[in-house]
């Protein structure tokens, strides 16, 4: 049966507020008696807080509120919680937050911020993990065991190393005594900045009386930071309220209290005025969060036919100074190391690792991409020394339908092999190659990933048709930017029968929505979405068997499509609006609730005491592509990304490209330009002129390809799209310079010194041939 | 929001007015043109105006017209009006190509020549097309008028010759020789709008015999504290008749001359490999336009 | 030190109070509430303050509000009218050229200037005209499609 909204290019819910300049965002908020906000920062890295002298600070014009961690001395933090809300007695990067002005303009706060005196007894710093996990490196969180902290974390006490994880299939040593070649890289993947056009920035309110906080927010995950909140601080649920405002960007640094925090904070001391902080962009740069930088080891044994025998990765994480959402990143994230491959035998060692550096965090991909970058750079490394086509030994070892994930997981619906052959077509893999024109020279690179969704995680919503058959869906699911609120309505109008028109999704208000665990991990479709299935199923009942009874006819033979309701013949029996106007005459409504967990799924079966690692859904991706590089200058231009996603069921595919065509563009940003240059933990290029963004002319021929593999559970047949496609970018560049040049990079970024450098080198050193 | 922090606030509506005004600030007024610049430092926190006298509504200041001498450009040109001017292009098209390349369409909306010479960044866009074209600048001060080679503008980054009270009012820029052409290279990691790593400004004119060339000029931003000539470049270019050899001898001497430091945005030996490829590719480019282009 | 400026946005004319070193851009979003405008950097970086002022492209962020003085400010708010919307902005709800859409002011804005300057633009025109603003949710592509497609839109309507 065809549909009428899932699996178009409807337009979005939010556009015309876009277009016009009226959606507001959490920067853009005015509240009655509103102050504003400005952070004092450490501008040393590791150091004690002696003494911190606000007497000045509060003398001046307009300041209602200084505040310091010894006011406000509490902690919170991701599945440790490591880290203040402001300073307490020490700090652990430059930036950190010492201290907060609340006053009656932003700039009588920040002139305030800078006569705040603060003493500090420099420490010895740490900024390479690699230093940190030496035998005699201090001790950033010597406190580390005392922590709050979730049970399933295993943490290494009296060292820098906040969360390790052991895990092993198989045999390793007999896979590697089996394998005909065996090839051992290191790689590195830098830290870069998630930089999303709105700052951060948070409101918060505190009435005494009550004891509540009120918060207004960009972040994606409303519920898990008010959870957050009310264990950090000790209170109930029902006194912490986070108020969704529309996000200009998140990308995962808003996945975590970061302006919130110091809004918070301030709004304990403003007899109840709320205070709204906004990031600088040169805070957002140097003292938000970033991506994680890591350091990888990996050994992988190959049958000469190009058959994985055994692999065993060895990463270092760069924490930063607090772990955040590290400690995931660090457990779940990294097992994408093995790819999307049959590997029988296979060994990890990841180490979270403190440094004295900005927050490493939730970052597009959370740690997948990190992991892509070694697997698939190391895959085409493998492939030429077995002169087997990089393309042929991905097929060769993909997954496919039946396979058994590391866990003992069944593999289903996987897409993989198909984002392989369709990206590679659509790039021309095999073509003979163009002919080189100057000093530029051609060449195109692949690479794939895998990247499971966090599970299980739970969705809640209510819908609710009002009396004049307008719907409103009730549910946590902010817009961050991804259409979340145009695909959720499409599922709703098309699940109950009506017009999109009619349906509103309001902003999160965790008052009033229920529960979300987060738009992230490429979640929402399939989790909301089944949520709101489920609701819809319910309303569209209830409204069945209330036009059967005013109708005369059993609601099995009624149908409602587009607000009408019809039998078999087609013809339209009565409105949606008559019904209500029958039922709730004198006002009312009709509401039905949803709620999903695949917790229990026999879809996530495993190995006995494995499940935890099950997903229930796997996305796949692949993207290809041709770049050119200046071989004089060593500036690489990319010309086509072809970037082949499989969704499980596009609802709306306008939508599933925004997010491919997006983060193809991130990808080669964070590859190509992004980099933070350091000194003594301080970044140095903390502004957006000298850290670059791709702009429109950087912009490559991007094709989107949408693989539908149809998963039996997810709405629709949806799965997901967001994560994995920042994952595969960076290695099918690198992949592709080396088709262009014959060099390969090992250490991110690329950058045109290390292309001109690498081939110097083996210009030197020609490869032996054996 | 980003703040500026306060300052006293002047508005001149001549060049007279402009300069009295200056002078009687003193120590810690600036003049404002585009703002660009000196806003963006305002807005970092480093040292700024206590006092900023603004150039806009000076009418003086503007306008590019044909003069018996050259061109004139008025220092409060902006950018985007040196893109656009269809006497530039005709006459000195050098100078529409490094304006392309300078910064965003916004920035070339709101940002002076004046501004940008004056704000004298070793990185400058304008300046090594200026410095090939053998422009001049007026400066008018307490003392007086003077006119100087742009060349001699500058003594270092962010340091100009300009003494207390002095603006520069207009550049005089030569009509281009007879048979020869000048071309703008610039290198940056990316396609978009990011300061340059370096920058090439090459002019050769032919001589008559169109064998060899009987002026050669070759300026350089970003690579030394200054914009800077490369004597070497332009002393090679001139030893004997002209092939790729000599081009060649030409760009290695121009990475002889330069001077690059290493910074956030690159490696000194990386700026200076580039200078050659730079230089090379600049003039083959001269090259070709001066041997195809009009007697 | 303050200054009475009348400055004229979007058509109507403001008596306003403002500092030397007050910005146009603080002019709009605080004292004229005109939240459409927005500040992403503040050192003219990411153009998301982009307006027009006597209809070209400029970084409100660095425009001192006494320079507004004798011009044109154009916000994103004075593009719909009554009559409808603007068909850069139709356009770019048809081609949904936003995700997060806190650059989308700037882009609409900076491709009416350069449509209304240059009526049929190559898309390399496109792309350098829009290269001042950032967008980091990536949605490059589908503007430019959009700015084609409302610039044939703009051609029909002429």
């Amino acid at each position: 049966m065809s549909q009428t909204y899932v699996g178009k290019p409807v337009p979005r819910l939010d556009g015309l507020e876009k277009v016009t300049g009226q959606a507001r965002y959490t920067v853009d908020l005015d509240l009655p008696g509103i102050l504003y906000g400005a952070v004092l920062r450490s501008p040393l890295p590791h150091a004690r807080i002696v003494d911190i002298n606000c007497d000045e600070a509060r003398r001046m014009p307009g300041v209602r509120a200084v505040v310091t961690g010894r006011d406000f001395p509490y902690t919170f933090g991701g599945p440790v919680k490591d880290q203040p809300f402001l300073a307490i007695d020490r700090v652990l990067y430059v930036g950190e937050p010492v201290a907060a002005v609340a006053a009656e303009t932003e700039f009588a706060a920040q002139e305030a911020a800078r006569k705040i005196r603060v003493t500090y007894q420099e420490l010895p710093a740490l900024f390479d993990p690699r230093d940190a996990l030496g035998e005699t490196a201090a001790v950033l969180h010597p406190d580390l065991h005392t922590y709050r902290r979730a049970s399933q974390y295993d943490i290494v006490p009296g060292s820098n190393i906040c969360t390790i994880r052991r895990y092993s299939t198989g045999n390793l040593e007999q896979g590697f005594a089996e394998a005909d070649e065996i090839f051992e890289d290191e790689y590195y993947i830098h830290a870069v900045a998630h930089s999303p056009l709105e700052t951060h920035a948070a409101a918060a309110q505190y009435s005494a009386a009550k004891n509540e906080y009120t918060v207004w927010t960009s972040s994606d995950r409303p519920y898990r930071l008010a959870t957050v909140l009310s264990e950090a601080l000790g209170i109930s649920l029902n006194q912490v309220r986070f108020h969704s405002m529309f996000s200009g960007g998140g990308f995962g640094g808003k996945a975590a209290l970061v302006a919130e925090a110091v809004a918070v904070a301030l709004a304990r001391f403003t007899q109840g005025r709320p205070v709204k902080v906004v990031y600088s962009r040169e805070e957002e740069l140097t003292a938000s969060q970033t991506r994680h930088a890591a350091f990888m080891k990996l050994k992988t044994g190959v049958k000469r036919d190009g058959t994985f025998t055994a692999r065993h990765a060895d990463v270092v994480w760069d924490n930063g100074a607090y772990c955040s959402l590290g400690p995931d990143v660090a457990y779940r994230g990294v097992l994408t190391i093995f790819g999307p491959y049959r590997i029988p035998s296979i060994g990890l060692l990841s180490r979270l690792v403190y440094t004295n550096k900005e927050i490493g965090g939730a970052y597009r991909g959370f740690g997948t991409t990190q992991a892509t970058w070694a697997c698939e750079a190391q895959m085409d490394v493998i492939a030429e020394k077995l002169k087997i086509d990089p393309l042929e030994l991905r097929l060769k070892n993909a997954y496919v339908d039946g396979d058994l994930y590391l866990n003992g997981q069944m593999m289903r619906t996987v897409g993989l092999k198909d984002t392989l052959t369709l990206a590679a077509r659509k790039i021309g893999w095999g073509s003979p190659k163009q002919q080189a024109a100057g000093s530029k020279r051609r060449g195109i690179g692949m690479a794939c990933t895998i990247k499971p969704t966090a599970t299980p995680t739970t969705s809640y919503c209510f819908i609710r048709i009002n009396q004049d058959a307008s719907v409103v869906l009730l549910c946590g699911s902010p817009e961050v930017g991804g259409g979340q609120k145009t695909v959720l309505a499409q599922i709703a109008a098309e699940s109950i029968g009506v017009p999109i028109g009619s349906v509103s999704v309001p902003h999160p208000d965790t008052q009033y929505t229920p529960f979300d665990d987060a738009v992230g991990s490429s979640r929402t479709t399939y989790h909301m979405g089944n949520a709101i299935r489920m609701a819809s199923r319910e309303v569209r009942e209830k409204i069945l068997v209330h036009a059967g009874k005013i109708l005369g006819r059993q609601p099995e033979a009624l149908r409602l499509s587009e607000g009408s309701i019809s039998d078999g013949s087609g013809a339209e029996l009565m409105t949606l609006e008559g019904v209500l106007q029958k039922v709730v005459p004198r006002g009312g409504c009709i509401i039905g609730e949803g709620q999903y967990s695949p917790e229990g799924s026999p879809l996530l079966a495993a190995a006995p005491g494995q499940t935890a690692m099950s997903s229930i859904f796997w996305l796949f991706a692949t993207h290809a592509a041709e770049v050119e590089v200046d071989s004089e200058t060593g500036v690489v231009r990319v010309l086509r990304v072809a970037a082949a996603h499989d969704v499980g069921r596009a609802i709306n595919p306008a939508l599933c490209e925004q997010q491919i065509e997006g983060a193809v563009i991130m990808g080669l940003s964070n590859t190509l330009f992004e980099e933070f240059k350091m000194e003594k933990g301080r970044i140095l290029n903390d502004t957006l002129a000298d850290y670059r963004l791709a702009s429109t002319m950087d912009l490559p021929q991007i094709d989107s390809i949408m693989v539908e593999s149809m998963h039996e559970e997810g709405p629709f047949g949806a799965k997901g799209v967001g994560e994995p496609a920042a994952a595969p970018t960076a290695p099918a560049i690198a992949n592709a310079i080396f088709d262009a040049v014959g060099v390969r990079i090992h250490n991110l970024p690329i950058t045109p010194e290390k292309i001109l450098q690498a081939m110097r080198q083996s210009a030197k050193n020609p490869p032996v041939q054996d | 929001m980003n703040h500026l922090p306060p300052f006293a606030y002047f508005a001149p509506r001549s060049i007279a007015e402009a300069v009295a005004m200056l002078t009687r600030e003193g120590v810690g007024a600036y003049p404002l043109a585009g703002g660009t610049d000196l806003l963006v430092r305002g807005k970092r926190g480093h040292p700024f105006a206590k006092t900023v006298v603004n150039l806009k509504l000076i009418p003086e200041l503007r306008g590019i017209e044909e003069l018996p001498d050259g061109i004139r450009i008025g220092a409060l040109e902006v950018i985007a009006a040196l893109q656009r001017s269809a006497l530039i292009a005709r006459e000195l098209p050098v100078l529409a190509e490094a304006a392309e390349r300078l910064g965003s369409p916004s920035i070339r909306n709101m940002a002076t020549l004046g501004g940008n010479i004056g704000r004298a960044s070793p990185a400058s866009d304008m300046a090594p097309a200026l410095i090939v074209l053998d422009a001049t600048l007026t400066v008018e001060g307490p003392t007086g008028r003077r006119t100087l080679p742009v060349e001699s503008f500058f003594r270092g980054p962010g340091v100009t010759v300009l003494t207390p009270g002095e603006v520069i009012t207009n550049f005089l820029v030569p009509k281009m020789p007879g048979r020869s052409a000048a071309t703008y290279e610039r290198l940056g990691r990316s396609q978009g709008t990011e300061c340059a790593l370096l920058g090439v400004a090459s002019l050769i004119a032919l001589a008559e015999n169109r064998l060899e060339a009987k002026a050669a000029r070759i300026a350089l931003a970003a690579v030394a504290p200054v914009p800077m000539r490369s004597k070497r470049a332009e002393a090679a270019l001139l030893s004997g008749p002209l092939t790729e050899d000599r081009l060649w001898d030409a760009a290695r001497g121009a990475a002889a001359d330069c001077m690059p430091i290493t910074d956030i945005r690159a490696t000194a030996a990386y700026r200076r490999e580039m200078v050659e490829v730079m230089t090379l590719r600049g003039l083959r480019r001269a090259w070709e336009q001066a041997v195809g282009g009009r007697a | 030190m303050s200054i009475g400026i009348e400055i004229c946005v979007n058509g109507l004319h403001h008596q306003l109070d403002v500092k030397p070193q007050t910005t146009l851009l603080e002019v709009l979003r605080e004292q004229l509430r005109l939240t459409g405008t927005k500040e992403g950097c503040g050192t003219g970086d990411c153009g998301t303050c982009t307006v027009l002022l006597d209809g070209v492209t400029v970084n409100s962020c660095l425009v001192l509000a006494v320079d507004a003085v004798g011009h044109e400010v154009t916000t994103i708010e004075a593009l719909a009218t009554d009559a409808g919307l603007h068909p850069l902005q139709q356009s770019f709800i048809e081609h949904n050229a936003m995700q997060c859409g806190f650059c989308t002011p700037a882009m609409i804005l900076s491709a009416k200037a350069l449509l209304d300057r240059k009526p049929a633009p190559e898309t390399a025109e496109i792309k350098q005209a829009l290269s001042g603003v950032l967008c980091r949710c990536g949605s490059y592509k589908k503007i430019i499609e959009a700015v084609v497609a409302g610039g044939e839109q703009m051609r029909r309507e002429r």
